[in-house]
């Protein structure tokens, strides 16, 4: 699992910010944009993506996009 | 996997009641302005819900939705065999909720009653339980309530379900009539490892009710909550609603071989409508033929499911050409079920408002 590719799939997730604002350490629940249906867009990304079900906790606990990333590949183990 | 085939046995009527009460998510006091209130119904399709005032119960929309569906159908109470109740919401912490129906309701005395306390796939759960029963032959006549008033064991100040949930009840009469009937077809599902993604932690016998658990606390910003009160963890929801539901429909298509083309109508648990449609997609049956009816009355949970037919399919469903339906209930457990079924010639009430 590659951890670029991770955060393209991540960004496409929003409509009003841009593409580059999105980097490993991107604390993105600190974005404009960030909110409940955001949350539930990367769950659905994670699911379609790379077929696993991350809980609100790992999202919750996480703060940069890298710490997701990480969660997943745990999950897909 | 645990599978069902149930036959000889009909859905014969319908009917359902909402209190008049209707709440916008457009002027909800929870949101500081309505550009907040129009992103959540954006999100979720749902822009109003139905609500009882304090005091009226589940059992008692129950009541004015039984009498319609038996007077529209031409049947006596006494000529009811079977009496389910599926609620959580119920009136006493004992006894069963349908008992003190069946007095209200003017049921025989040795009529088999019973609660069965499911949350959103309670319908589907209810009628393999109550179809399972009749396809013996000796119970004639069922009548399964499916009754909920979600807004009376949730937080007013709690802006993650407020919005969201409603309350109704519905009615739906069973016939034995190997003549006229067709297999009915089930597939189950739980885990419970997610018990707490909907729950109410107080009030049971693992945590009694305190003090403590009645006194309101802001758990998150917006966020109010007693122990008592329901909780719903929206995103442990959302991830078990878009993987296990889809699963489920498409092991019961395979298990049963059902040709998806043949299918006039999925009934699904209505959630919100971002859920639902993910669900719909993984299946591949078109918009037109998944009818909705969250937008006007939230999630009204086990309700759900036969409030759409009633409120949406009322003359496709009491018209004489059969419908090829599937349907899906999935939530609170967590639990799920799914169901092939056909219908036609349903005695479909209109709404009965309280």
């Amino acid at each position: 699992m590659n951890l670029e590719e991770f955060i393209e799939n991540f960004a496409a997730q929003f409509d009003d910010t841009e593409a580059d604002q999105f980097t490993a350490d991107t604390k993105f629940k600190q974005l404009d944009e960030w909110s409940s249906l955001a949350a539930l867009s990367i769950i659905a990304m994670v699911d379609d993506e790379y077929d696993v079900i991350i809980k609100g906790n790992d999202i919750i606990s996480s703060d940069t996009i890298k710490d997701l990333f990480d969660v997943v590949v745990n999950l897909r183990g | 996997m645990s599978q069902l085939t149930i036959n000889n046995v009909r859905i014969a009527g319908m009917s359902a009641c909402v209190p008049a009460q209707v709440e916008d998510n457009r002027t909800l006091p929870i949101y500081k302005d309505e550009s907040e209130a129009l992103k959540v119904i954006a999100s979720t399709g749902i822009e109003r819900h139905h609500k009882v005032e304090p005091g009226t119960t589940a059992s008692d929309l129950t009541v004015k939705a039984v009498e319609r569906l038996l007077e529209d159908m031409g049947w006596q109470p006494d000529e009811v065999d079977c009496f389910a109740y599926v609620c959580t919401s119920r009136d006493y912490i004992a006894p069963q909720t349908a008992c003190i129906l069946q007095d209200r309701l003017k049921l025989r005395n040795d009529c088999c009653v019973f609660d069965l306390p499911f949350g959103c796939s309670g319908w589907v759960y209810g009628m393999s339980i109550v179809g399972s029963m009749m396809s013996h032959g000796t119970l004639k006549r069922a009548i399964l309530v499916a009754a909920e008033t979600n807004t009376q064991n949730r937080n007013q100040r709690d802006t993650t379900v407020r919005p969201l949930f409603g309350d109704a009840a519905t009615a739906t009469a069973l016939e034995f009539d190997p003549e006229h009937s067709r297999p009915m077809n089930f597939m189950y599902g739980v885990d419970g490892a997610g018990f707490d993604a909907v729950w109410a932690p107080y009030g049971g016998m693992r945590n009694p009710v305190t003090a403590d658990a009645l006194e309101e606390k802001e758990v998150s910003p917006g966020v109010f909550r007693r122990g008592v009160d329901m909780i719903v963890n929206g995103m442990d929801v959302f991830g078990f609603a878009i993987k296990r539901p889809p699963r489920s429909l498409k092991e019961l298509i395979s298990t049963f071989n059902i040709d998806v083309e043949t299918v006039d109508l999925l009934f699904l648990h209505q959630a919100n409508k971002f859920i639902d449609e993910k669900i719909r997609k993984a299946i591949q049956i078109p918009p037109e033929k998944t009818p909705y009816c969250l937008e006007e009355y939230g999630n009204v949970t086990s309700a759900s499911i036969p409030l759409t037919m009633v409120t949406r399919c009322q003359d496709k469903l009491s018209g004489a050409t059969q419908q090829h339906c599937l349907a899906c209930g999935f939530g609170v457990g967590l639990a799920w079920a799914s169901m092939e079924f056909y219908a036609n010639d349903v005695k479909v009430s209109d709404l009965v408002t309280y």
